[in-house]
């Protein structure tokens, strides 16, 4: 069972995530990885049966989401979900529980604005943006901006923007207290035995290895490879 | 249907704030760590406010990190003595660039953090020619900044940056702590590992110094202990100019932690570096002697070179000295003191210039500026005036209006604020809070302290330094003005005067000391 002080390790490097010793990643992404897929598709689906009734109705399509329209991407992107969160951990180097906290905000953000639904056009904006305004919040030591736009493969602008639009849709209230944040945890967790991919979990994963990290002191030349062949740009 | 402040076109923004255009921007009243602040109208009420604009021209780096955590502090914190933020607004800035794309920039400095408008900051006021604090009135600001201390610090907030020019007073006499750009929460049950390169330097706790990066709500304490004795005392008590030399300014003082007075302080990261190299004792009580026995008593418990057994901000407000005569004044009953904000912005840099020239030059001649004065004593028992140029210790003061002591009342030097002076003392105007030259070197040495007045100013640019580590400037902070706005009351945790009966803010009890009127 995970807990939340697992997540919580803030310098992961003298804290190895628990679990069968070649698990280099936190498990914390793959929960969220597949959280996220979840909730993408239902809310895909959704939109299908809707636009699908409208049809009938001849009426075009609809856009679902509006509060979310800033995020919108033209196209899919095309990394998966785990790999993004996996490329945003990688190159980062935030603590796992930026993940959590992540998360958290991107479901207050569904929750205060109902006219938003998380999509295949904008999890992916959603995800750098929100793990990145998390690890401000969390990391005392933390890449800036124009890092996370490299690792996002969004422009350094277009991030500052989406970053100004979170804080605002979360009317900056971007602080998550240990209990909100264990009530997460937990519930990501039953995510997981609902699914009942519970154990999916520990047989998953190449080890990661930890020499491709960027280092603090010289982010320029060592930035991470760029992301536009996924079609995020 | 879109939410109320959502149904904005493509590309926009669907945050719902309001334009900065709903204000009038009256004129620059101070340069913050990360904007300027504007005195401005709040166009439909009339209402006058305090902006303050958050820089944002480092792409790189996003929004500040500093404003994100100053906000959501802030949007939890709500109390009397802690300034309100009332709302954020935004300008649209320019919007496109020259090919007519979403400018990256387009946000550059277009968000403006909206504060009620305060008339003076301490410094400013304790700084004003000729000013001189009562009794009564030091105790009632003291009362309120540690009542809103109290306040952040149940609320697991640590201010961490408590210093004179952050603490905003408005002419209805309310003092709120401002400027929570270094502050943050902290969790009791996770001691985790913080900074220590916070608190400006004067006000910064010997922990700190040491090295220490576990800390608490002490650190403010010692601050608020740094503030009092400046208040009694006229000026700053430990103005160093670097770390090695704030240490050794606090072991004067103090005497030199040992595993007695300190237990642990051998474990500090920096204390083999900074230990002293000859004993020293604790000599506050002989400095400080002629202070009120009360105040002298607080005092000592704030600046307890122990974190651990330092006061805490609920203890100090059951102090004795709050609860004997001369009991704290009603905020109210404070002389207003004129603020400078009718001025127009030209007039005023015009004068202001004029003013740092003429100091500048008067400086050369005479080294010796105006100075801070101890309080007025009550009634004379604990008298003992002090040297300097002194005031009649009448009862009555009535409102002083020599001149605008509006702290933020004028553009900062760019160097830095006007305090702290960069180099070579540059911008000493007559009602500039340029105190930098106080005290330089002056120590502990002699047994008193030496007279009133300026000592020599530090030949060189004697800035603190150190990256954070160098005070801030002060200027660019909250404000607010006013209690109306504010649910009086019943601040949750205003309650620290639990079980002292109810006569805590005075009422007519001060009427009986008539000092003011």
């Amino acid at each position: 069972m995970l807990t939340a002080s697992e997540y919580s390790n803030h310098s992961r490097q003298n804290q190895p995530v628990t679990g069968p010793a070649e698990l280099n990643l936190p498990r914390v992404l793959w929960i969220l990885s597949s959280t996220l897929e979840k909730l993408v598709s239902r809310n895909e689906k959704l939109v299908d049966e809707l636009n699908q009734e409208l049809d009938k109705l001849n009426n075009g399509s609809v856009r679902l989401g509006k509060s979310l329209n800033l995020f919108h991407g033209v196209r899919a992107p095309g990394i998966s979900i785990p790999k993004y969160l996996e490329r945003i951990y990688k190159y980062t180097n935030c603590s796992p529980s930026c993940f959590v906290v992540g998360y958290v905000y991107i479901d207050m953000l569904t929750h205060k604005h109902p006219d938003s639904l998380v999509l295949s056009l904008n999890v992916h904006r959603l995800l750098v943006t929100s793990v990145m305004v998390a690890s401000k919040m969390l990391d005392d030591e933390h890449y800036n901006n124009a890092v996370y736009a490299r690792v996002g493969g969004v422009s350094n602008a277009e991030l500052n923007k989406l970053e100004l639009e979170l804080l605002f849709l979360l009317d900056f209230k971007v602080m998550v207290c240990p209990r909100v944040f264990e009530s997460y945890c937990l519930h990501l967790e039953k995510e997981m035995l609902v699914n009942g991919t519970g154990l999916k979990i520990e047989r998953i994963l190449s080890p990661k290895s930890f020499e491709t990290e960027i280092s603090v002191e010289d982010q320029q030349s060592s930035s991470p490879p760029p992301i536009v062949d996924y079609g995020l740009t | 249907m879109a939410a109320a402040g959502q149904l904005n076109v493509i590309d926009s923004p669907s945050r719902g704030s309001r334009s900065v255009d709903c204000f009038e921007k009256l004129e620059q009243i101070g340069e913050g760590t990360y904007g300027q602040v504007y005195m401005a109208k709040e166009i439909e009420t009339g209402e006058i406010v305090a902006l303050k604009k958050i820089r944002m021209d480092n792409e790189r780096e996003g929004f500040p990190i500093t404003a994100i955590r100053e906000i959501k502090i802030l949007k939890k914190l709500h109390h009397e003595n802690v300034i309100k933020l009332k709302e954020i607004v935004t300008s649209p800035g320019p919007e496109k660039d020259d090919q007519g794309r979403p400018d990256g920039n387009k946000y550059k400095g277009g968000i403006y953090m909206v504060f009620d408008y305060m008339d003076h900051d301490l410094t400013g006021l304790a700084d004003r020619p000729g000013m001189r604090f009562t009794v009564p009135q030091i105790k009632c600001y003291m009362r309120q900044l540690l009542t809103g201390l109290h306040y952040c610090h149940v609320n697991q907030v640590l201010h961490r940056d408590i210093k004179g020019s952050n603490l905003l007073i408005d002419n209805e006499g309310n003092l709120k702590l401002a400027d929570f750009g270094l502050a943050r929460s902290f969790s009791n049950e996770h001691n985790a590992n913080l900074t220590n390169r916070v608190i400006t330097l004067w006000y910064r706790p010997p922990e700190l110094l040491l090295g220490t990066t576990r800390y608490g709500p002490a650190v403010d304490m010692w601050s608020v202990g740094c503030i009092f004795a400046e208040l009694l005392h006229g000026k700053p008590i430990f103005p160093g100019k670097d770390e090695p030399e704030q240490l050794n300014k606090i072991f004067e003082l103090c005497g030199a932690p040992d595993e007695v007075n300190w237990p642990g302080v051998q474990k500090t990261p920096w204390y083999n570096q900074f230990k002293p190299t000859r004993p020293m004792k604790r000599r506050l009580r002989e400095v400080f002697r002629h202070f009120d026995r009360h105040a002298l008593e607080l005092l000592e418990k704030m600046l307890t070179l122990d974190p651990a057994q330092r006061i805490s901000a609920k203890d100090a407000l059951d102090a004795e000295y709050f609860w004997t005569d001369p009991l704290p004044c009603d905020p109210k009953s404070l002389p207003k003191y004129e603020s400078s904000h009718e001025f127009q912005t030209k007039k005023k840099r015009q004068q202001q210039r004029q003013n740092e020239e003429n100091a500048k030059r008067l400086k050369m001649q005479h080294p010796q500026q105006h100075t801070r004065l101890p309080p007025i004593q009550q009634g004379g028992h604990h008298a003992q005036m002090r040297q300097g140029p002194s005031h009649p210790s009448h009862g009555s003061q009535p409102a002083v209006a020599a001149g605008p002591s509006h702290h933020y009342g004028k553009p900062r030097p760019s160097g830095g604020p006007g305090r702290y002076p960069p180099g070579g003392n540059p911008s000493g105007g007559y009602n500039h809070p340029n105190r930098g030259g106080q005290g330089g070197g002056a120590g502990y040495g002699s047994g008193t302290y030496p007279p009133q007045g300026r000592g020599a100013p530090y030949g060189s640019g004697a800035m603190p330094a150190g990256p954070g580590g160098g005070p801030r400037g002060g200027g660019g902070s909250g404000y607010g003005v006013g209690g109306p706005n504010y649910p009086q009351g019943g601040p949750p945790h205003g309650g620290s005067a639990a079980g002292r009966g109810s006569n805590m803010m005075g009422g007519n009890r001060n009427q009986q000391y008539g000092w003011q009127q």
